[in-house]
């Protein structure tokens, strides 16, 4: 049964090379899909076998750096290794199963791209890179894959390379002819944001790196045998009081806890777009949109989500306030940017980045009052709607030849029912209404921030406490009036631009299967087997309990909290649906209050900050100090030829000593000039010298 | 004291002197002679003026039964006459090559002069 995992890493890597070596100039999904099935079947075997016995499966587990004592530092090993506990199994089941509906709809979806099989070449190196995060038994081994899904997050970000930026591409001009603002004025080119993307997370992953080796030195300090840096030692560390052991310059071991928690975090908030790292994710729509439907929106991005929810138990409290914070910061922006979005796929990811943020609120709630729970289980439910809001994208994008603008379409229900149906429960979900499935997950998460809010308050500042609850209430109303403001603009309503719906039409026939598969998932009674909304203890709760003891509070208390925030959201959510509805029933309107319009249609200025911020100060001006030093590697390798020999720069002294080396080595070479009597007379003066030398 | 040296019993710095003008007179040779044979007789001036070394050293402060000196110096000659038969082979190739026997303008390396 072990073994059994390694394959199931193995499928979509060996569905990968296969595609890689052959480079079929056509076709080729059929590897992709053979591999996913597989990988998905297996999947399927241990999963199920892992959530009924509740038993963590280890698998096979390699050391891959051993270290005898030396140094001062004990022996110690890092090792590669799978292990699929509960937790890890649902996340399995969803990312292979979604990779496999993903596929089969792609083959639709890309059917015709020039570069159709590198798309699943790719996708497959995504999966296997995704499944390596999901099955790996420690921290180390995270990591690198979770390098890798970025580098195949980068490719598929960049599939379209070709394409030319927004200023130079006709087609986005004339998408543009609308009234249309927001984020038309900052996209930008695939090839472009694919690098954006891979840095942003780069700044994310320095935090990582730095948490992952406070970490290993604490794991190191406690003396642990075996891999230092398996879930299983990181956490027995930390209980074993590891962190009171060391100390670096005046922080105590408390103090690098929280950081160490706090570092990896930051790896987290880079993969998982939260602010301020979230700039990077609504440029990666640039990518084939079923690529982002998986990338983008289910599974890598909640990555994030997933390895905070690994790091849990060694959060300390005020790491865990700081993953609240972030969150609910992340949700307000996002949520709010998203109300202004024209464009279909915009909206669609910063409601990802939105839903990531409540992700985060939910695991910084800790685990006592269920956030832990709550925020995994909305990864998934998230996972699935999202998936199916992307892939309906897909479809519209599709009929509508290649148009995303929400204010160009319109009466679209009509003319693709099955997609129309699709996304409409999908957006339901989303708002949080009973019987669908985020009204399960998304409102035990505002219960939980509630719930820790109460206990936080007792300790510290009221505002610091309630904020994260506060604005999580809040990002509940905007997000069922935009998703209902998106689902109307594009379905209801007569046709606006015949020119770009007139051809739209319902995807093909497993295209609209996988529509319909994932749109059964929206309801609530999929996940938790029950239709009762109020009900707890199912089996996918069961499933996600924290690791470790853990006092819960009392079922009464869990129970009132969840009550009257279900009455809440349910209020909220109706709320913004109705006045969207209302708002919008007949097309765009111009409701603008111009400072808030522009702020949000500016997306914060966030974007803007971070351009004048690190491209213009850190780089152009930091690019002009370093010319001073360095010749600066553009006008440098322009000039090479007519740049002065000698200046005093760095560069000069690069040329310096070079120019050096070579008069130096032309004046010895005339020495060496071929002729016999200067030789000769060498060899005389030599002479001369030695017995000069020993006369002496 | 000069000429005591000059005619007493040991006699070495004669021969010295006479040696010492054929190495310098071999040196010359080789550093001025443009024309590769006259560069060969200041290889064999400097050889004979060794020899002559030899001989004289034997024979003023050496064991003279031995016959040390005298050994080398038939080395040195016997040397010499492979020496000469090589080099003079030597020439003749580079004379057939360059079609001249002027060792300034016989190189092929660095710039001509």
């Amino acid at each position: 049964m072990s073994a059994l995992l390694l394959w199931i890493l193995a499928a979509p890597l060996a569905a990968f090379l296969l595609l890689s070596l052959i480079k079929p100039r056509k076709g080729g999904d059929w590897v992709s899909l053979v591999a996913m099935t597989a990988s998905f079947g297996l999947s399927l075997k241990v999963a199920t076998s892992v959530l009924s016995s509740g038993l963590a499966l280890a698998g096979p587990s390699f050391a891959w750096l051993s270290l005898p004592t030396g140094f001062g530092i004990p022996a110690f090993s890092l090792s590669l290794g799978l292990r699929l506990d509960s937790t890890g199994a649902v996340m399995l089941l969803i990312v292979t199963g979604l990779a496999l509906c993903v596929e089969i709809f792609s083959t639709w979806y890309m059917h015709g791209d020039r570069h159709y099989s590198r798309f699943f070449s790719h996708f497959s190196f995504f999966c296997f890179a995704m499944l390596g995060i999901v099955l790996s038994d420690n921290l180390l081994m995270t990591f690198v894959f979770w390098e890798l899904v970025g580098v195949g997050s980068y490719l598929l970000i960049g599939f379209w390379h070709e394409k030319p930026a927004v200023a130079d591409d006709p087609f986005y001009q004339e998408m543009k002819a609308s009234d249309a603002t927001g984020i038309l004025e900052t996209k930008l080119s695939p090839s472009h944001a694919q690098l954006k993307a891979f840095v942003m997370n780069r700044v994310g992953d320095f935090g990582f790196l730095v948490g992952l080796g406070i970490f290993a030195w604490a794991a190191l300090a406690a003396g642990l045998q075996g891999d230092i840096l398996s879930w299983d030692n990181l956490r027995l560390a930390v209980n074993m009081g590891a962190f009171d052991r060391i100390a670096f310059a005046g922080l105590s071991g408390s103090t690098l806890l929280t950081l160490a928690g706090i570092g990896v975090f930051l790896g987290a908030m880079g993969k998982s777009a939260q602010f301020p790292l979230h700039t990077w994710l609504p440029d990666a729509m640039q990518g084939p949109t079923t690529a982002s439907s998986i990338i983008h929106a289910a599974t890598m991005v909640a990555a994030g989500v997933f390895l905070t929810a690994r790091i849990h138990p060694l959060l300390t409290p005020d790491a865990l306030l700081f993953v609240s914070w972030i969150g609910a910061i992340t949700a307000i922006v996002a949520a709010s940017i998203a109300m202004v979005q024209w464009d279909f796929k915009a909206v669609l990811a910063y409601s990802t980045v939105s839903q990531l943020g409540y992700m985060m609120i939910g695991l910084g709630a800790g685990a006592a009052t269920g956030g832990y729970t709550a925020g995994l289980s909305h990864l998934f439910t998230h996972a699935l709607f999202k998936c199916l809001l992307f892939l309906g994208a897909a479809s519209i994008i599709h009929g509508c030849a290649n148009h995303q603008d929400i204010n160009r379409f319109g009466g679209l229900a009509k003319k693709m029912p099955v997609t129309a149906l699709a996304t409409g429960l999908a957006v339901l979900a989303i708002c949080g209404l009973p019987f669908f499935s985020a009204f399960w997950s998304k409102d035990a998460i505002v219960a939980s921030a509630w719930l820790a809010a109460q206990e936080r308050s007792l300790h510290g500042s009221t505002l610091l406490a309630w904020g994260p609850w506060m604005l999580a209430v809040l990002s509940a109303l905007l997000t069922s009036f935009y998703m209902t403001r998106l689902w109307t603009l594009t379905f209801l309503g007569k046709e606006r631009d015949h020119h770009v719906t007139h051809h739209a039409h319902d995807p093909s026939f497993a295209a609209k299967a996988v529509l319909l598969v994932l749109s059964l998932f929206t309801l609530q009674f999929v996940w938790t087997g029950s239709v009762n909304p109020f009900g707890t203890g199912s089996w996918l709760d069961n499933a996600l309990l924290p690791v470790g003891a853990v006092e819960h509070l009392s079922e009464s208390v869990l129970h009132h909290a969840h009550v009257q925030t279900m009455i809440l959201a349910t209020i909220l959510g109706m709320v913004g649906i109705g006045a969207a509805l209302f708002l919008y029933r007949k097309g765009p309107v111009a409701f603008k209050i111009a400072p808030v319009w522009n702020f949000l249609a500016n997306l914060w200025f966030i974007d803007k900050l971070w351009d004048l911020l690190w491209v213009e100060g850190l780089g152009k001006r930091g690019g002009k100090f370093v010319a001073l030093l360095d010749l600066g590697s553009d006008s440098r390798l322009s000039t090479l030829e007519t740049a002065p020999r000698l200046s005093p720069s760095l560069d000069g002294a690069v040329d310096g000593t070079a120019h050096f080396t070579g008069r130096l080595g032309s004046l010895l070479g005339r020495l060496q000039n071929g002729n016999a009597l200067s030789y000769a007379g060498y060899t005389t003066l030599a002479l001369g010298l030695l017995v000069l030398l020993l006369v002496i | 004291m000069t000429s005591l040296l000059l005619s007493g019993p040991d006699r070495l710095l004669p021969y010295l002197l006479v040696s010492a003008v054929l190495f310098a007179a071999g040196i010359l040779a080789c550093t001025t002679r443009r024309n590769a044979v006259g560069y060969l007789m200041g290889i064999e001036l400097m050889l004979n003026a060794a020899a002559l070394n030899f001989v004289a050293y034997g024979r003023f402060r050496g064991l003279e039964a031995s016959g040390h000196g005298q050994v080398f110096s038939l080395f040195v000659i016997v040397l010499a006459a492979a020496e000469a038969a090589v080099a003079l082979a030597l020439v003749y190739s580079v004379y057939r090559t360059f079609r001249d026997v002027d060792l300034d303008q016989t190189t092929t390396l660095g710039s001509k002069r």
